[in-house]
């Protein structure tokens, strides 16, 4: 029997005869009836087909929920959800006395974004610092737009603020830590801040600092401390960037 | 039980445990380093502002007079 190029559907020779002529457009009906099908496997509205391992068969994906993407799982298409790429909030925390240390940071995003609200110290014109890992060497370096950090020009600590107000407090630090979990570079912090001047409360103190942290280590905590006097009130919001 | 010596917060980020209680020695030491720190920046910044004025003084112009040349 003769066959097709592409599908191999049974087809009647010259020479066959007129009599089977019923059975065999029956059964090129039937080859032509499982190949569309094999081609063709959807079900339902949404579905689509993919080829399978064996030729001219597909295998149908249903649709998925609403929001999944179409990515590749194990070298098949396979709907997921999708990354937000947003910001999860992994911990709010009252900000009060000498110091606040946010341990057991979670290593499973990309950054860090701490958000702190109204941060108060008890004393006028001091610096609100920030440590890693319980790190207080001079590791640190900063600069701001009047400052090249170096080597002569080290701290104990991330210098976040200065020249803020002890009594009103209506202002915000925005502190990105980025690439936190890995351990073959030095840590790099950028922070920017507006707050309450501590001559006239009423006019504002908008500062920026680029600090980094010498030391490759993982980040696993954050201690955020004046450099003099206690913390009077504030709170800080730390989030997970993926 | 409350007292006078300074108070550290460490809250699991991951659990949110919290726990709050007096700095220990070591951390006591340390915030006595900060607030030494603090006094000498202070210092330092106060003796810049006195340089300064000697300066303006011995040329005989004001602070904003200075700013308007230099800017």
């Amino acid at each position: 029997m003769a066959t097709t190029t592409n599908y191999g559907w049974t087809t009647p020779d010259d020479t066959a005869l007129v009599k089977d002529g019923a059975s065999a457009i029956r059964t090129l009906g039937t080859s032509v009836d499982t190949t569309t099908k094999n081609l063709n496997p959807q079900t339902t509205l949404g579905d689509i087909a993919y080829r399978s391992s064996t030729s001219n068969v597909n295998t149908r994906l249903g649709i998925g929920t609403t929001g999944q993407v179409l990515t590749v799982s194990g070298g098949v298409p396979a709907w997921a959800t999708a990354s937000s790429g947003g910001m999860t909030l992994i911990s709010t925390t009252a900000m009060t006395g000498a110091s606040i240390t946010l341990s057991s940071i979670p290593q499973t995003y990309k950054n860090l974004n701490l958000i702190i609200r109204n941060p108060l110290p008890a004393n006028d014109n001091v610096i609100l610092s920030m440590r890693f890992n319980g790190d207080s060497g001079t590791n640190y370096g900063y600069a701001d737009t009047t400052n090249t950090t170096n080597t002569t020009d080290v701290h104990s600590g991330c210098i976040l603020n200065i020249g803020q107000d002890n009594a009103v407090s209506e202002g915000m630090l925005d502190v990105k830590i980025s690439d936190y979990t890995n351990a073959v570079s030095v840590k790099f912090v950028n922070s920017l801040f507006v707050g309450n001047n501590a001559t006239t409360s009423s006019n504002w103190n908008i500062t920026g600092y680029n600090c980094v942290w010498d030391d490759i280590s993982a980040i696993t905590s954050i201690t955020l401390h004046y450099q003099s006097g206690n913390i009077t009130s504030g709170s800080v919001l730390l989030y997970g960037v993926a | 039980m409350p007292t006078n010596k300074p108070q550290v917060t460490i809250v699991n980020a991951e659990t949110g445990e919290e726990i709050i209680r007096d700095a220990n020695a070591e951390e006591l030491k340390q915030i006595a380093k900060d607030e030494a720190d603090h006094k000498a920046r202070i210092a330092k910044i106060e003796a810049k502002e006195i340089a300064k004025q000697a300066i303006l003084d011995r040329i005989g112009l004001t602070a904003d007079e200075a700013k308007l040349i230099l800017g």
